[in-house]
This record gives structure tokens, C-alpha cells and sequence, in this order.
């Protein structure tokens, strides 16, 4: 990659973390403002507030509403961060729960749930963790064009016969195998696909039994 | 039982003044600071128990400010406010002499409780 766009993703993701942290005090102020309202009902006697309980309802909802967001920005927060060092150690697991925040409104779209099934132990590859949530990204976008709607699609990252692999794997209901093994491997995603995994020294497989997508990585790659 | 005194230091003024508030529904005396130059003047007119710090401000930095307030007097609880994915900046705050560190946006009760905790180490 050339020197100019690497730089460019830098500052991407240097503006994109500064930005987060200006959403998360922002949300910081909310749940205070909020917190303290309920302190204030807390304290309200029953009977001098006709609407005190849909007060209360409207307030966890308002809480609420704030877990989700901070959770989101986490997420997108260490998302930004992620061409700090690379290449760098990478858990599997932890991508796959940074993923299911990241892209699981692409994937709500087609009325599709995006979920991790992590691996018990940590799954820690040397990679380079931008290129790799994109492979992971190009494969849950090819999944998802390749179906008609509905269903589950649920990321699998595993050490199977020492080999670090990462499954994209969809559950639901499957159009005709051929028609779906063919839109998979002769799409413009799979290819690009394939490049990408290239880069990380790595090899993609689709899965001919399911519609999955399998990521094989090298434990650490050569730089 | 003696009234918790506690000094908030964050630049975000609507955070600082609406926790503070809810702090004081709770008992605790509290006091705010926008920014660490205010807060390290305020310390040494009347030194509160435990400071709560956020790590990112403007002008002078949290640790800047902790390592200051440590050198005005040690006795003096410091608990760290940091973003989330800044949990280096908390280690090192503890390695500084903070007590503890809190992630941003807090949660009422856990702040409630290492402040308490914090107040315990005032010796």
C-alpha cells in the first residue's frame, strides 16, 4: 500500500477516535442529566406526581438508549484505532464481537441477525487488524447478496487441526446449493475476497455443504 | 457520620455540575473545577478528601494534575476518570499514586463506592 494511503487511514482513524470521545461526554452528560431526574423522582412522593411512573419509564428508557450508544462508540472507537500498529496481536474472539456491533446494521437490512459464537480460549493472530475486519466484512457482505433475505449469520473464529480459522457462517433458509455456490464464488466480493486474503498471507473457502465462508490465517504474518 | 468532600475536575461543566448535584442528593460535599490550573488552586485553599479527575482536558493534563496534587499533599484520594479503551491511561495513573480509575460514562453506584473506598485510605 502506498505511503499516502496508509497515511490517509491514519488520519481517518485518528479524526474518527477524537470524534467518538466527543459523542461518548456528550452521552456522559445525558446519562448524568437523566440519572439525576431519577434521583429527584426517587425522592418525589407517589402522591404529588400523578405521572411519576411513566416518568420512570421514559427515564430507563433514555438509560437505556445510553448503554447502547456508549457500547457503539466503544466499539467504533477501538474500530478507529484499529491502524494504530499494524501488523499487530489480535484476539479473533474480540473481533468477532467488535464485528457483530460494526456490521450489524448491513446485515439488519436484509432482515438477517448477525451474532459471535467466540472460541473458549483467546485466539490471538499477528495480523494486520484493518485488512482483517475487512476480509471478515467482505464476507458477511457476500453472504448477505447472495441470499434472499432472513436468517442468521453468526462469526466462528476457531483453531481447528492448527489452523486459525475464521467462519462466517449462515443460518436460515438457503436458496438452491447451486444457485447460492455460484452467486458465492463467481461474485465481484469473492474476488476481491480472495485478494485480501492474499495480503494477510491467508486463503478463503467456501463452504459447498452451508453457506459459509471460512478465513484461514497464518498464526502470524510475514512482513 | 462525617460528610464526604470531594472535588470534581472535568472540563465538560454540564457533567461536572449535574453529577455534582447528585452527589449532593447523596450527602457529599462537592466541589467543581473546569480545568486543572482551577482545580489545583481550590486543593491548595481547601483540600477536599478525594478528587475525581478526568484524564482529557484542555491546558493541563489529568496526570499532570495528579502528579501536582500528590506533591501538595499525598493523603489526597485521587480517582481517574478515562475513556473507554484508555485503560493504559488508568494503569498509569495508579502507577502515578491514583487510587483508582473509573471508565467515562460512569456509573452513579460504582462511583459511589470507590469514593467511599478512596475516603477509607484518607488517613
Amino acid at each position: 500500500m502506498d505511503k499516502i494511503k496508509s497515511k490517509e487511514i491514519l488520519f481517518f482513524g485518528k479524526i474518527t477516535a477524537g470524534i467518538t470521545h466527543e459523542i461518548k461526554n456528550v452521552l456522559a452528560i445525558i446519562q448524568e442529566s437523566s440519572g439525576l431526574m431519577e434521583d429527584i423522582l426517587d425522592i418525589t412522593p407517589d402522591e404529588t406526581f400523578t405521572h411519576k411512573d411513566k416518568f420512570h419509564t421514559s427515564l430507563k428508557r433514555i438509560l437505556s438508549q445510553i448503554d447502547r450508544g456508549v457500547d457503539i462508540t466503544t466499539r467504533l472507537n477501538k474500530f478507529a484505532h484499529s491502524p494504530d500498529h499494524s501488523p499487530a496481536n489480535v484476539d479473533l474472539n474480540d473481533v468477532s464481537e467488535q464485528m457483530v456491533l460494526l456490521a450489524s446494521r448491513f446485515a439488519r437490512l436484509k432482515n438477517v441477525v448477525l451474532n459471535a459464537d467466540p472460541h473458549d480460549a483467546s485466539i490471538t493472530i499477528k495480523t494486520h487488524p484493518v485488512t482483517l475486519e475487512m476480509a471478515i466484512f467482505e464476507s458477511i457482505e457476500i453472504i448477505l447478496n447472495a441470499l434472499s433475505s432472513d436468517g442468521t449469520i453468526t462469526l466462528v473464529p476457531r483453531i481447528a487441526q492448527d489452523r486459525y480459522v475464521f467462519g462466517i457462517r449462515y443460518e436460515g433458509t438457503v436458496p438452491a446449493e447451486d444457485e447460492v455456490s455460484l452467486s458465492v464464488s463467481s461474485s465481484e466480493g469473492w474476488k476481491s475476497l480472495q485478494n485480501t486474503m492474499a495480503y494477510l498471507g491467508g486463503t478463503a473457502e467456501a463452504v459447498d455443504s452451508a453457506l459459509e465462508i471460512r478465513l484461514y490465517f497464518p498464526q502470524s504474518i510475514n512482513t | 457520620m462525617l460528610q464526604l468532600k470531594i472535588l470534581l475536575v472535568d472540563d465538560e461543566k454540564e457533567f461536572v455540575t449535574t453529577l455534582a448535584e447528585r452527589l449532593e442528593l447523596r450527602n457529599m460535599h462537592v466541589e467543581i473545577a473546569t480545568d486543572g490550573e482551577m482545580a489545583l488552586s481550590m486543593i491548595e485553599a481547601d483540600p477536599p478528601q478525594v478528587v475525581v479527575l478526568d484524564v482529557m482536558m484542555p491546558g493541563l493534563s489529568g496526570m499532570e494534575v495528579l502528579v501536582r496534587i500528590k506533591a501538595i499533599d499525598p493523603k489526597i484520594q485521587v480517582i481517574l476518570l478515562t475513556g473507554h479503551g484508555a485503560t493504559k491511561d488508568g494503569i498509569k495513573g495508579m502507577q502515578l499514586g491514583a487510587f483508582d480509575y473509573l471508565i467515562k460514562p460512569v456509573d452513579i453506584d460504582e462511583l459511589i463506592e470507590k469514593l467511599n473506598e478512596a475516603a477509607k485510605n484518607v488517613v
